[in-house]
């Protein structure tokens, strides 16, 4: 780990550990916006991470952001902090200057927004549905179409009519609608395709890490936890049948980490092949399995509000569905090895068939 | 709290090119027709002459110092040979338990003579040992071995009865856990001592232990007042628990833990993408993917090891869930082709899963019990 990303890592584990407590998460679910935690975030900087210190940011890079994502997950931060980060490097990318108010994200194949140029500014129309964090965000990050061409649009949320709705966790995804609305935004001329592939593998990656953050969170506790219930007068993990969970929520978790590690650096170094796609697979079908298990372990304690555990488990059972779930990325990775016909499966795994050739 | 953070390992191109040159050679020799590819190779493959042959290109004890005849390559080195063997369901059998784990044992705890001795035999490919652990009343719960040794002079006399033992019948050398003290009542772990057998002594005996394919490839060992001089002591004599469970750690924590299937994948994926069978292949990814995160695992682990780190429960966690894997490739492969399992069939895929199913039933008991090592990875992570 560089220094920059151990510095990163330690900072932003302090803040979380101190500030995001189990009844500020509740209070986000019942709709409150945590600011003073935002605000805190923002001071370390963490929005503008990969964004280099010339054009505003706090400098490192990709690898550094996904690893705190790790922690917003293992926290279960009630924010929208992969989207604004997220959508600060696709800003970065556009050449348009970071954000640090609230931003979410709306790259889908269907969905973009009309608009046309008129004298008082843009006009704008067109709904966005699922929207994280909606409601909070004070820009999109969505896609713009005007006369036939297609757009990369920073459009501000202000006059959009919002219908709320949430995941599982209490997360807002809410449909925004543009009804003719009058308002300023930047755009730039953009390749779609390329750019939805783009935003699934920057968020596919995001939830990775967020999962395999609280999935780390729940094997502690879980771990935790058997040491300090007793019954038939001794510690549950002295049960073998409590002790096999714990090392299926171990294998899981460690698996989940090492794999989404791996799909980081090689994310990082522009050099994915099949490292992604496998960290989604796993971690997304690890998060049923560490979910289960957990509960199981933790009995009927684990199942009240009251407890923190649901915090992190109902996060990995919503995430496992975003940004694609096991069987989209299942089907991603299908989709290279199909197209990588010359080589065999073990030359694909070990990067030295025909796509990769060994120099 | 026990933390499973493994580094992530990335291959130089230096790196490939050795798997390229290690790829090349498995090919000739299966074109040659010096073997055939097949399932769980590393336990059921024996073929001296092949071994030899790894030998001469110094890929046995590659890591070892030179004057033992090592190549003192590094642990990823030895990694690259290791998981091509298994990809190319080569036969290794015959030296793979000497590679891995005989041959560490003595570099760490073996004495100068004993190293000269055994290692450059090993590394040659022509000297193989087996695993003296188990006994009929002793699996699981190894620490009840009553095999036990009397000192005399000179050495000791050795008696009792190992089984379970894989390719003693083409052995050399035996490492045998046994008593050398009576049993503590205090210390359950005590007064154990690790003894190198030759098995051609007078007064061992071997008798073969068909699997339930009919095939021979473990044995039951018999020892009645075998002598074994003093210089065939490794380590230090009462401390031969704690060296065998560094043994162990050897031995549960490499890729072949993961891959006594790989042929069978490596067919089933080739048969889905002739067919163009979008559907069953994205649910084959499912094993895809499982496959890429245990070895990235167990490379992480590989790296550890050489660096010295404690790897004994992580080791334990990746063998629980590899072998796991290993067998969930056979279940979900009978589900994804048209394919009836058979050994002397001419499909591949039917021949390879017939090995696969056949094998299975072991994956998980050899090397330590699906049970025991999960208690092994919950303990761990309580205790700490
Ligand atoms: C193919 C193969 C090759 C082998 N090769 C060798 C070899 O070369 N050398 C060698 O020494 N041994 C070898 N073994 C033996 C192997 O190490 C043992 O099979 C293993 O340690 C389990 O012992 P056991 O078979 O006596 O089962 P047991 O210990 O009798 O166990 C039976 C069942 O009870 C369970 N059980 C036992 N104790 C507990 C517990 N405390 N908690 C929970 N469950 C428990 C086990 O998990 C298992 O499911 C080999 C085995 C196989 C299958």
């Amino acid at each position: 780990m560089s220094e920059m990303r151990e510095l990163m890592v330690e900072l932003t584990e302090k803040i979380l550990k101190e500030n995001c407590s189990k009844e500020l998460v509740d209070q986000a679910e019942e709709g409150i916006w945590q600011g003073k935690l935002w605000k805190l975030i923002e001071e370390a900087g963490i929005f503008t991470i990969g964004i280099s210190e010339d054009s505003g940011g706090t400098g490192g890079d990709y690898a550094d952001g996904f690893h705190v994502l790790r922690l917003v997950g293992k926290y279960a931060v009630p924010l929208p902090v992969s989207e604004t980060l997220i959508g600060n490097w696709l800003l970065q990318e556009m050449g348009l200057q970071p954000e640090t108010n609230p931003l979410t994200i709306s790259i889908k194949k269907d969905e973009f927004i009309n608009i046309q140029e008129k004298e008082q500014g843009f006009l704008v129309t067109g709904k966005l549905t699922k929207v994280p964090w909606g409601r909070f965000a004070k820009k999109v990050v969505t896609i713009g179409k005007k006369e036939d061409e297609t757009y990369f649009i920073l459009l501000p949320i202000e006059g959009a009519s919002i219908e709320k709705s949430t995941n599982l966790a209490g997360e807002p995804q809410d449909t925004i609608s543009f009804d003719q609305t009058v308002t300023e935004l930047q755009m730039k001329f953009v390749n779609v395709e390329g750019l939805i592939e783009k935003v699934q593998d920057l968020q596919g990656l995001s939830k990775a890490a967020m999962m395999s953050g609280a999935m780390e969170n729940i094997l502690d506790m879980t771990v935790q936890y058997t040491r300090e219930r007793e019954q038939f007068g001794r510690p549950i993990h002295r049960q073998q049948a409590v002790q096999q969970y714990l090392a299926i929520l171990a294998g899981e978790t460690a698996a989940s980490l090492t794999i989404t590690n791996k799909a980081i650096e090689a994310f990082q170094e522009n050099n994915d092949v099949y490292e992604l796609a496998s960290a989604r697979v796993k971690t997304s079908s690890a998060a049923g399995k560490v979910a289960e298990l957990s509960h199981q372990v933790h009995g009927a304690i684990g199942v009240t509000y009251e407890h923190r555990l649901h915090q992190l488990t109902r996060r990995l059972w919503a995430w496992r569905e975003e940004a694609g779930n096991e069987n989209d990325w299942a089907e991603k990775l299908a989709h290279k090895i199909l197209n990588d016909d010359k080589s065999t499966l073990w030359e694909f795994l070990t990067r030295t068939g025909s796509k990769n050739p060994v120099g | 709290m026990y933390k499973f953070v493994l580094p992530v390992v990335e291959f130089t191109e230096e790196h490939n090119r050795f798997r390229l040159e290690v790829r090349e050679f498995l090919q000739k020799e299966r074109e040659k027709g010096t073997y055939e590819t097949r399932c769980d190779s590393w336990l059921n493959g024996f073929n001296p002459e092949f071994s030899r042959k790894l030998g001469e290109k110094g890929w046995i004890g590659i890591t070892w110092p030179k004057k033992y005849g090592g190549s003192e390559r590094s642990a990823l080195d030895r990694y690259i040979v290791i998981e091509e063997l298994l990809a190319a369901g080569a036969p290794v059998a015959g030296h793979w338990i000497a590679d891995r784990q005989s041959g560490p044992l003595l570099l760490r705890f073996g004495t100068e003579e004993q190293r000269k001795f055994y290692l450059p035999k090993i590394a040659k490919g022509e000297c193989y040992f087996a695993i003296g652990m188990s006994e009929p009343n002793s699996g699981s719960d190894l620490a009840s071995v009553s095999t036990r040794a009397v000192k005399t002079d000179g050495g000791w006399i050795l008696n009792g009865t190992k089984t379970w033992t894989s390719g003693a019948h083409h052995a050399h050398y035996m490492i045998v856990l046994c008593r050398t003290r009576p049993k503590d009542s205090q210390n359950r772990h005590a007064g154990f001592s690790q003894l190198i057998v030759d098995l051609s002594s007078p007064g061992v005996s071997i008798r073969p232990i068909k699997y339930l394919t009919g095939a021979a490839h473990f044995n039951e060992v018999f020892f009645e007042n075998v002598f074994v001089p003093d210089e065939n002591l490794v380590g230090q004599e009462g401390n031969g628990w704690k060296q065998n469970m560094a043994e162990l750690a050897y031995e549960r924590s490499g890729p072949e833990r993961i891959l006594s299937t790989y042929p069978l994948l490596e067919e089933l994926i080739k048969e889905l993408k002739e067919n163009q069978d979008l559907p069953r292949l994205t649910e084959a990814m499912k094993l895809v993917a499982e496959l890429n995160s245990l070895r990235q695992m167990s490379i992480g682990v590989a790296k550890y090891l050489e660096e010295g780190k404690d790897v004994g429960i992580t080791a334990a966690l990746i063998k629980d869930m590899g072998t796991k894997f290993e067998k969930l490739v056979a279940e979900m492969t009978r589900l994804l082709v048209n394919a009836t399992p058979s050994l002397d069939s001419e499909k591949t895929i039917e021949k390879y899963l017939a090995q696969s199913i056949l094998h299975a039933p072991g994956f998980t008991l050899r090397g330590g019990t699906t049970e025991i090592l999960r208690g092994i990875v919950a303990k761990g992570m309580v205790a700490q």
